[in-house]
This record gives C-alpha cells, structure tokens and sequence, in this order.
C-alpha cells in the first residue's frame, strides 16, 4: 500500500537527481485533449508519454495536456517543444506512435518526419 | 464518448480552462440506491444562468452559438446519462465555479461503462500540475461502505519543491490511484 511516507523517499532521491543536473526542463510534450482528441485516443497517448518517462527516468521531460483547439482532423495531436528549436506538431498519434517518438526524438533528438503534421492546416 | 471516465476526462478540462485551481472529482458507486454518481466540481470563473443553459443545449445548435471553450462534450455528456436513464444536472455562478453531476443507473444496459477511471484521473493531476485535485471515490452496498481519498495539496506537502511530474511521482500517484479504484470497487463498474 502505498502511504505518504514514501513520498519523503521520492523527495530525498529527487533532491539529489535535481543537484546533479540544473533542474530545468530540457523539453515539453503537450498533448491536445480537447473533446475531439478525447475521442480519438488522446488519453492513452498520454498515459503512454506519461509510463516511458516513468520508465526512463527522464526528469527533464515534461508532459502536459491542454484543450486549445488545433487540427480537428489530425487527432490525436502532440507538441515537442523544446528551447531554441521550432516546435514540432505530431498528429494521429496513438500508444505505439508515442513511444517510437519518445526513443527517437526525446531520447535521440530525430524529429520523426513520418508523424509531423502541419500546424494550421 | 465510450466511457464515463473519457467524459470526465473532458469536463474537467472544461474546468481546466475556466481558470480552475482546484478541481474535486467524485465517483459514488451506489448499489443500494442502483446508481453510480460522477461530480465534478471547481473553482473556475462559472458561467451566468444564459451560458450554463447553452453549454447543455448546444448540441443541435451551430457552431457560432456555441459556448466558447466548452463545445459539444457536456451536451454529449448529458445525452449519455440520460439516455441511460440517468440524470444530468449542472449549475454554476459567475465568479465562484461549476458544479457537473451525472447519475447513472448501474444496471442499466445502455449505460456506458465506467471506464479506465484510473488514466482519466493520472493524466489530469499530471497534465496539470499547477492545479489541485481532491479525488473522492465511494462505494456503498447493504453491508459495507468504501472510500478512498487522494489530495494533491497533501502530496506537495511531502514533496516541497519536487513537481508532480517527477517521473517517481508519476509512478507513486498511478500506484496509488490503482490501489484506490481497486478498494472501492471501482473497476469494471
């Protein structure tokens, strides 16, 4: 069962992970979860971002979810943003799409050209 | 929608973008009364009497009438429920918040199942980690009585200055939220 204590746990490794590294936020995923990528799946995309950063350990990575309306018909939609880079846009994305895109564009730094859809259209 | 927990899910971003701070979800399994409760609550901006009324009825309405960041979910939500035989009531006041309450009859057959309650509820707190969250969960029958409670306010107490979205974090809240739908019997409701 897990309890309050364990956070004290949580809390002391954190601390040290974060003395190690400056603490910033190397990179941002914003997941659109508005009604329409609700219905398409945004939620198990999420949870998918959500599990391999977990299992990585990727503390400089940060998930988010917002509902502003972007491109209806490429739902599920994803933002990479990350500083001093332009943002990339990922669209129809599912599970097995956000973890290739976790291995190769989060961990190796390759946009992965194959889900890139193009703001505005 | 093809659970309760997507529509949930997209009320609370509802909430979200009503300038919540505090958003307090409850899930009220009732076996006595045959009926399974969703309430979600928050502190956002809320509407006048004008909008709540066209944010439920906006689903035969055209897009300009719609009501501005809300959309379709809630008119979706409320034909859901009641096509159940539920009820949907929402009320709200400008300045103080937005109450949402679905009522579901658990042994109705066309009644969408509960769903993964447990993603719904992880990847708002974590999508979100800015907001608190006050998570109720309740299960009542003839001889006994379950409920689980999880606030993010006493998680960052622990935490001070570590985020919410600190990878063990994440881990700790999906473990914890696990071990509290199983408790109060909240999976495959």
């Amino acid at each position: 069962m897990k309890t309050l204590a364990d956070l004290k746990k949580i809390r002391e490794k954190a601390l040290e992970d974060l003395k190690l590294r400056s603490g910033n936020t190397r990179v941002q995923i914003v997941v659109g979860m508005g009604t329409s990528g609700i219905k398409m799946g945004a939620r198990e995309v999420m949870k998918t971002f959500l599990e391999e950063i977990a299992e990585r350990n990727l503390t400089d990575v940060l998930v988010t979810q917002t509902a502003e309306k972007r491109l209806s018909s490429e739902e599920p939609v994803v933002e990479v943003i990350e500083e001093g880079k332009d943002t990339v846009t990922y669209g129809n994305m599912t599970p097995d799409k956000a973890k290739k895109t976790i291995v190769e564009h989060i961990v190796n730094g390759k946009v992965v050209s194959d889900y890139v859809v193009q703001p505005g259209d | 929608m093809q659970d309760i927990s997507l529509h949930l899910l997209d009320v609370i971003q509802n909430s979200v973008s009503a300038s919540a701070k505090c958003v307090k979800v409850r899930v009220l399994q009732n076996v006595v009364e045959n009926r399974l409760r969703t309430i979600v609550e928050d502190d956002g901006t809320g509407m006048d009497s004008h909008t709540l009324q066209k944010a439920q009825d906006s689903l035969y309405s055209t897009k300009k009438e719609q009501v501005k960041n809300v959309g379709l979910g809630i008119p979706l939500f409320k034909q859901n429920a009641e096509q159940a035989g539920g009820a949907f009531r929402m009320a709200s006041e400008l300045g103080h918040g937005t109450v949402l309450t679905a009522d579901f009859p658990l042994d109705n057959l066309d009644r969408l199942p509960l769903g993964n309650l447990k993603d719904t509820l992880l990847n708002s707190i974590i999508g979100h980690p800015q907001l608190d969250f006050n998570i109720h969960l309740l299960y009542r029958d003839n001889a006994k009585e379950l409920c689980f409670n999880f606030d993010t306010k006493e998680v960052r107490e622990e935490l001070g200055e570590i985020p919410l979205n600190y990878p063990d974090v994440i881990e700790y809240i999906d473990q914890t939220l696990y071990e509290g739908i199983q408790k109060t019997n909240m999976e495959d409701v």
